[in-house]
């Protein structure tokens, strides 16, 4: 029995430890890995070393020699017997073939070419050194914005490595600028691509069954419904013969979700194997080369108005998005970026030019805090560079263009509903829990002994529970809109209450904060209720959008999980009635000396759930005829209350709920070495009603290390010709518990009007950290005459940003026109 | 990832004589830092297989090599093409002779291309060996022609 710490007679809000963990912590957690299955095969890629390069010959002899390989597969064999992926883009973007391995030309270093099967995982590495490729080099292109010159093109069937392009405008946008106090022009800045670094790999062991000519698949993709989708088009085969099984998920933050063309590429290895099971358990180098990264962005031509007060009025800007070799879940991200348009800025007046490019690098994927970072980076710079061009304090540039807390809920330019929040509040208890005055103070103190501190604040939305029907902007066919959730509640036939929910948790704590909402429904305690997580196709509670992604569980999961404990418990109380001969409002649900039951208030006769559970399933002959609808077994699907966005206008509600984040550092800048050191760190956030506070406490420090680490420490360098340079953990450096500060929390609730409960999506972070430290690196090195341009600084970025600034090429970035 | 070269030395031997080494597979693979062995498939076209290693990476790699600019007694260029443990890798070397009063100036040029994981392993140390290697092979040419 866990810890009680009930909220005010609610389990909802209650801080319990997470029911999880006991069963994590101690090693006893089930991952896809552990999955063991007779005459098992292990696979293993050949992958390509160039980043673009026509393969000339690929030569599976000696390997399919080598005892114990039971065969190859190449890229050509799975072209013969395949559709291409659907792809998700208009126009000449519907021509891209996509395979899940080459098939004439490799488009991106690690892409696979050949896969190996072998009865062990070394036996399967030996065989994979014995194949011979023969490539013939081509030009690669890693830039996006040469990329769109078509110089070196990609996807020849295509004819062009453009993939997407559109222009936001709303309200009017020159009149705004000729009316302007000012003018800020802003010539370039840049975003890096980045990746997460999960404890777990993927792996996936994908089996196409001989004797029923079904797929199986135990693997740990994060949402199998959308792999389903793409992968019965792929193979050709109706999707009710695929079942998909996830476990414990040791971690995905987006980039699991694009794990389906190694599905694939397992069933289609099992079926040329006989049926046998095939495993590929990725390796780290692998990760960081081929599984996913971030999207990348470029920002190009921004002007911004303001008024001034300081007031920003419109900006006009130009971004260029590279998504890799493969537009996998792209386009998408051509458009999820406007969820949060106007971030937690007023401005109206808008105009942005989004482009989108592959290039020869890894295919991106939906990382954490998808699109929309790169975005609510991009505004962050734009204030921050104002509010020091204009002299207005950082603080102070905000509190002038936030969204007023009057105004919620907050219509943006682009038709999104902000639901609630209150920036100014969360500026202020950000700026006490840091001591924002002292450090000002000793910031000057510091900058006469000739020490280089900034002070930066990042202020950021996490978008929740997307509308589909946004994948219409970017292609008016998409079959997508809405969002919905399924979710399984009953009483089995000894009574117990068991949930069964189509997410597929990563440490997000599902299991738990399912049990308390079921428990508050049913007055019982959370560890009454039995919850099965991970998505099983065969349990037949999903829905096409189930899966762990895009900050949703608390308001599409929980919704659906509360919509059918309330269908379980109107059922329970018509048989309550019935058997305990009473009104149906007479009756009283909590714990009775027989464990969780039904008591009518006037008798005090009460039948406990085993009874309730009996009567239904093994003793139906008392029941009444109109009580046989009666199952106790209730499956409810949530819809969140979505219309189809104006495609032309690009207009309309994207995301249900938008949580908040405001984050401030303290960065000291090495005179000697120009390391970056965080000196103190605040993290405020606001989610709404919160379920269970120490796990949105533990998502924050999460979201908040990665985001650090991706400002200072990580970043997918690649080299001209298509090298991945970061491909190990010693170069990429991925952030540990050594690197992370010490983090001061804060927490403000604004209940969403938009969900059951007021609670909001969140988990994602905004990748806050990496406004944040870019604003305070900025706050650092302004004196210097320096602007932080880019996302990522370590300390030799640092170093050249400042060398680049001795040689006067910094004065052309930014440009400043007072009227 | 790319490793460019260039210098140039003076040996006693004519531009003629030079230029039958430097063209002849036989004489000049076997200067190649850790030849193992050779296969000559014409004129123009030989493999070699030589050693291959940084740090704990180590292994065998055959560099198919064709001889794509023969203008007697000037000049001659190499491209090769070669794959091993973590990478492939894509050479051009040329060598321009001309006359002097003591024999003939070698002037060596050229670059190497290196694809694959082994950029990330041991990018750091690539430049720094590659740049040996290739000193190896000319010191090894120059005692040759010496």
């Amino acid at each position: 029995m866990v810890e009680e710490k009930k909220n005010g007679g609610r389990w909802v809000g209650a801080s319990l430890p997470r029911k999880e963990e006991n069963r994590l912590l101690r090693g006893r957690g089930k991952f896809a890995d552990d999955i063991k299955l007779h005459e098992m095969l292990y696979l293993r890629f050949v992958r390509s070393p160039y980043a673009h390069a026509r393969i000339v010959s690929v030569d599976t002899a000696a390997a399919e020699a080598l005892p114990g390989v039971a065969c190859t597969i190449t890229g050509k064999e799975i072209a013969a017997q395949t559709h291409p992926f659907i792809e998700i883009g208009p126009d000449h973007a519907q021509k891209i073939r996509d395979y899940p391995m080459a098939v004439e030309k490799a488009r991106y270093q690690g892409e696979p070419v050949a896969a190996v099967l072998a009865e062990s995982p070394s036996l399967a590495d030996d065989a994979a050194e014995l194949v011979v490729v023969e490539y013939d080099p081509l030009d690669p292109v890693v830039d996006a914005e040469e990329a769109l010159k078509d110089r070196s093109i990609l996807h020849e069937e295509a004819g062009t490595n453009k993939v997407w392009n559109g222009v936001w405008e709303y309200g009017d946008v020159e009149t705004a600028f000729k009316e302007a106090a000012y003018v800020v022009n802003i010539d370039r800045m840049h975003f890096h691509r980045f990746s997460s670094t999960p404890l777990e790999n993927n792996v996936v062991i994908g089996q196409w069954n001989a004797k029923d000519d079904n797929i199986y698949y135990w693997c740990n993709n994060s949402f199998p419904s959308f792999a389903l989708q793409f992968l019965a088009a792929h193979l050709g085969i109706p999707i009710d013969r695929i079942r998909a099984q996830t476990f414990d998920i040791g971690g995905s933050f987006g980039i699991k979700i694009t794990s389906y063309p190694q599905m694939a590429v397992c069933a289609l290895a099992s079926k040329k194997a006989g049926g046998r099971p095939v495993k590929w358990v990725e390796t780290r180098s692998e990760h960081m080369v081929s599984s996913a990264h971030g999207n990348e962005r470029t920002f190009r031509d921004t002007r911004v108005a303001l008024d001034k007060e300081g007031v920003i009025t419109a900006i006009d800007s130009r971004h260029i998005d590279d998504c890799g070799a493969y537009p996998r879940y792209e386009p998408l991200g051509c458009v999820i970026w406007s969820q949060v348009f106007c971030g937690v800025y007023r401005f109206k007046n808008a105009r942005i030019d989004f482009w989108q490019a592959v290039t020869n690098k890894c295919p991106v994927g939906p990382n954490r805090g998808y699109s929309r970072m790169q975005h609510l980076w991009f505004l962050e710079r734009v204030v921050d560079i104002c509010a020091h061009q204009i002299d207005i304090a950082p603080d102070e540039m905000r509190l002038r263009n936030y969204i007023r807390p009057e105004e919620f809920p907050y219509t943006t330019p682009n038709g999104c509903v902000y639901d609630s929040g209150n920036y100014p509040k969360m500026l202020d208890v950000a700026k006490g829990l840091i001591g924002w005055d002292e450090w000002k103070k000793r910031q000057a103190d510091a900058r006469k002994e000739g020490r280089l501190i900034g002070l930066g604040i990042g202020t950021t939305l996490d978008s929740g529970t997307n509308n589909f029907g946004q994948s219409q902007i970017v292609n008016p066919y998409a079959p997508f809109s809405g969002n919905s959730q399924g979710a399984n509640c009953k009483l089995d036939i000894y009574g117990e209450v068991v949930v069964a929910v189509g997410s597929c948790p990563q440490g997000q704590g599902h299991e738990t904060t399912a049990a308390q909402v079921v428990a508050d429904v049913l007055n019982v305690h959370p560890d009454m209720i039995t919850v099965r997580t991970g998505f099983d196709t065969e349990r037949n509670v999903h829905t096409g959008f189930s899966g762990t992604y895009a900050s949703q569980f608390a308001v599409s999961g929980l919704s659906a999980v509360h919509g059918a404990a309330q269908k379980l418990k109107a059922e329970m109380t018509r048989l309550a009635a019935f058997v305990l001969e009473t009104k149906e409002d007479d009756l009283e649900f909590g714990v009775g000396q027989q464990g969780a039951e039904v008591k009518a208030s006037s008798t005090g006769k009460s039948i406990n759930y085993w009874g309730l559970a009996n009567i239904v399933n093994v003793n139906s002959a008392v029941l009444p005829t109109e009580m046989h609808d009666v199952t106790l077994n209730c499956r409810y699907i949530w819809r969140a209350p979505f219309k189809v966005p104006d495609k032309e206008k690009k207009y309309g509600s994207l995301t249900l709920t938008y949580a908040s984040q405001l984050h401030m550092a303290v960065v000291e800048i090495e005179r000697d070495t120009f390391v970056p050191k965080i000196l103190d760190y605040v993290a405020v956030d606001d989610c709404g009603t919160v379920i269970n506070p120490p796990i949105v406490e533990g998502q924050v420090y999460g979201a908040t290390a990665h985001g650090i680490g991706a400002a200072l420490m990580e970043t997918c360098a690649y080299d001209a010709v298509g090298n991945m340079l970061t491909s190990t953990f010693s170069d990429y450096t991925p952030i540990t518990s050594v690197n992370i500060p010490k983090i001061k929390y804060g927490h403000i609730s604004t209940p969403s009007p938009h969900s059951y409960s007021g609670a909001k999506g969140m988990g994602e972070g905004g990748a806050a950290p990496i406004h944040t430290i870019s604003s305070a690196l900025q706050d650092a090195l302004f004196a210097q005459g320096i602007f932080i341009d880019d996302s990522f600084n370590n300390a030799d970025s640092i170093f050249r940003a400042l060398k680049k600034h001795d040689g006067g090429d910094l004065a052309k970035l930014v440009k400043v026109e007072k009227r | 990832m790319a490793i460019k070269f260039a210098g140039e030395f003076e040996a006693k031997k004519k531009p003629e004589e030079i230029y039958d080494f430097l063209t002849d597979p036989n004489k000049f693979a076997s200067l190649l830092p850790d030849f193992q062995g050779l296969t000559v498939q014409d004129a123009t076209h030989f493999t070699v297989r030589v050693n291959v290693g940084i740090s704990y990476i180590k292994g065998t790699a055959d560099v198919k090599m064709e001889l794509t600019e023969a203008q007697r007694p000037q000049r001659a260029q190499y491209k090769g093409q070669g794959s091993m443990a973590g990478g492939n890798v894509t050479v051009v070397a040329g060598f321009d002779l001309a006359p002097i009063a003591s024999g003939t100036k070698v002037a060596w040029q050229g670059e190497a291309q290196v694809f694959g994981r082994l950029t990330s392993v041991a990018g750091g140390l690539l430049e720094p060996l590659g740049k040996k290697q290739i000193q190896k092979l000319i010191d090894g040419l120059q005692a040759a022609l010496t």
